[in-house]
């Protein structure tokens, strides 16, 4: 017997009880629609994850001083770092081969409180913050533009400011004719001490906030007034500095060499691979649940082929007596079974694709609604997951079809030729 | 071969079967032999191993003791593949309900040996349609089992059993589940390809008249031979 005489006679023999045939399959239909439905859900939300952090760029490694042991005597007192980001230090990392920038950033605390004022005009002044400007954009939110200008200032004494500060201030003129403008920041301690700084605006950017940037050396300046410590620089150094290699194999090493010299790293890779890890894990979950629905198409499979091998008890005889082989009828058996899981994997793989589509389109359209800008597809099919569908439908069906076409293999032709 | 004209041959044929603690036996020493082309009828009441000895000269069934020898093949010793190719290319089988396969096609039921024997579909088809042409059901080619009436179901059964050409065709009460005007039709076919084909037929019949179209009426009881009769027959009778 040819493959495809085997092929022919096994659909021949299932479609001549349809409707069994097809409630049969449905129990594997339901299986890989299940494991296709929450595999390509695990699949598409990673990868969409993915693309954001790809958008960050996973070659940023973002360092941090750390804070020496802290004394419990000292408790009051700015810690002590055990290791600075100073000026020197980011020179030397701006020497090394593969850094493509280092970017010294100064994060002027919340709680020292500042005032951004027009020069002259008494009334015009409202408190801003001062935006560090990590310089990685937030995947779940639209990153700022520059609306006039430049988004952040290069020179000292320069400063860029959010459009929202600018009207609160009272600057309603079109942006483009704001720069140059002159600004003070007014920092007041609570002892009724008070300082001016003086700027000049360079840029108008899009942040929903009143912030405001400016130069690491302006931000340190600020810092440095109201901590009353003029070397602050020299002591503290940088808060973070941004790191930016020229791939991912250089951010790796950079990483780990800079955690031996006792700084804090954070790379976006690291916060990525323990996401894999989360993922993997809520992968094997789900799959889980459709692997035991699986387990109960496969016992359903098994119970539709001992029936169907008792019905045609007589057939087998019958082919046995004109030359059948044990194995063109374990064969035979096989295969049915294996088509009944085969089609009931394709029928899963394409519900699971149609549903995928379907949730994916709401997912877009409630994000557009709620203005989050990420797109992309959170049910995802890779290619593997198609061949793992077919693939499992199609060995479910032949590990269900093991014993029942053993049994038929065996029967003895006289008794099955008997057979009513 | 060598072994004159004798196709089949069996010497102190036994086959028992164990039901419980009784011990049937249903063959109880059988010497028999069978010439190359002829039609032989295997009577006797029912339950004196007819049918026992029927499986064990078609490879269906094994002997107990004793030697059942096909042509060169001594069926009680040979392994079970060759069982299975004795039966797939030298044997035909003849079944009382005819045991067509219901989704399949006349021609396909009659292809179904060559199917097995692993010979491509064209040749399949041409070889059915002309022994679906020898056995007059040429316009029946493409109608499935229930399509047919009991006559013609039986004739696409002998159509089959001659697919593979084989040197003996094995009929179990072939005319058991037909009237008697469409069983002598179908009694008068097989006489006839006996003679045209000189294929050896072994009939299963408790019908005295239907064993009258055999060349040679064995008698069987208690699982024994009891007197095997020669017809002889004027060359009238036989046209
Ligand atoms: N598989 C079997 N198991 C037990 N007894 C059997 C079996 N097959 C046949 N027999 C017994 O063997 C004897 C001969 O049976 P069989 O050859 O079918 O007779 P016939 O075909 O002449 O009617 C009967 O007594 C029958 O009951
Ligand atoms: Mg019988």
């Amino acid at each position: 017997m040819t493959f495809g005489d085997i092929l022919r006679t096994a659909w021949s023999n299932l479609t001549r009880r349809k409707v069994r045939t097809s409630l049969t399959s449905l129990g594997v239909t339901v299986g890989i629609f299940t494991i296709v439905v929450m595999l390509s859900l695990g699949v598409g939300v990673q990868r969409v994850i993915q693309q954001q952090f790809d958008a960050i760029g996973l070659e940023n490694v973002v360092v941090q001083p750390r804070d020496a042991e802290r004394n419990p005597y000292t408790r009051y007192v700015r810690p002590e770092r055990e290791v600075v980001i100073s000026p020197a230090k980011i020179a030397e990392w701006q020497q090394m081969d593969d850094i493509v920038s280092v970017t010294p950033i100064v994060d002027v605390n919340e709680s020292i409180s500042k005032r951004l004022v027009l020069p002259g005009d008494a009334a015009a002044t409202i408190a801003v913050g001062v935006d560090p400007g990590i310089g990685i954009n937030n995947p779940f939110e639209t990153p700022p533009t520059a609306l006039a200008g430049v988004l952040r200032p290069t020179k000292d004494g320069e400063i860029v400011i959010s459009q929202r500060a600018l009207r609160r201030l009272g600057l309603t003129a079109e942006v483009n004719n704001l720069i140059g403008q002159k600004v003070q920041l007014i920092m007041e301690t609570p002892r009724g001490e008070s300082q001016s700084f003086d700027y000049t605006l360079v840029g108008v950017s899009s942040v929903d906030n009143n912030l405001v940037a400016l130069t690491p050396n302006d931000s340190i300046a600020l810092k440095a007034w109201w901590f009353n410590e003029p070397d602050l620089l020299d002591k503290e150094g940088y808060d973070y500095a941004l790191i930016r290699a020229k791939d991912l194999n250089v951010a790796r090493q950079l990483t780990t060499q800079l955690r031996a010299e006792r700084f804090r790293v954070q790379s976006v890779e690291t916060v990525l691979e323990l996401a894999s890890k989360i993922f993997l894990v809520i992968n094997i979950m789900l799959g889980s649940v459709g692997g035991l629905a699986l387990f109960v198409a496969t016992i359903g499979i098994m119970n539709t082929m001992i029936m169907a091998i008792y019905e045609r008890t007589r057939e087998i005889g019958t082919l046995k007596a004109i030359g059948a082989s044990r194995g063109n009828i374990r064969t035979l058996f096989m295969t049915e079974a294996g088509l009944i899981g085969l089609f009931g994997g394709i029928v899963g793989l394409l519900g699971g694709w149609g549903v995928g589509r379907i949730l994916n389109r709401v997912a877009l359209a409630y994000l557009e609604r709620e203005e989050v800008p990420i797109r992309g597809d959170f049910f995802y099919i890779p290619p593997w997951l198609i061949g793992l569908a077919i693939g499992f439908g199609l060995v479910v069906g032949i590990v269900a079809g093991l014993y029942p076409a053993a049994r038929a293999a065996r029967l003895d032709p006289i008794k099955a030729l008997r057979h009513e | 071969m060598g072994q004159s004209t004798s196709l089949i041959r069996t010497t102190k044929l036994q086959r028992t079967y164990q039901m419980g603690k009784n011990t049937v036996q249903a063959l109880a020493g059988v010497d028999l032999e069978i010439e190359r082309g002829t039609f032989v009828a295997l009577v006797g009441p029912s339950g004196s191993g007819k049918s026992t000895l029927l499986n064990v000269i078609g490879g269906l069934d094994r002997p107990s003791s004793g030697e059942v020898w096909v042509s060169d093949l001594e069926l009680g010793q040979a392994p079970d593949k060759k069982l299975v190719s004795f039966r797939r290319d030298r044997v035909g089988f003849i079944f009382q309900s005819f045991n067509l396969l219901p989704t399949n096609q006349a021609w396909e039921n009659v292809a179904l040996p060559l199917m097995l024997a692993g010979r491509s579909r064209s040749e399949r088809r041409q070889r059915a349609e002309s022994l679906l042409e020898q056995v007059g059901l040429g316009d029946r080619a493409d109608h499935r089992p229930a399509e047919l009436s009991g006559g013609q179901q039986q004739r696409v059964a002998i159509a089959r059993a001659l697919a593979n050409d084989p040197v003996l065709i094995l009929a179990d009460e072939p005319t058991g589940n037909l009237d008697s005007r469409t069983g002598r039709d179908v009694l008068l076919l097989l006489q006839r390809l006996v003679r045209e084909q000189n294929v050896t037929l072994l009939m299963v019949t408790h019908d005295m008249n239907a064993a009258s179209y055999a060349d040679r009426i064995v008698h069987m009881r208690d699982g024994k031979i009891e007197q095997i009769e020669t017809i002889e027959r004027t060359a009238e009778a036989v046209a």
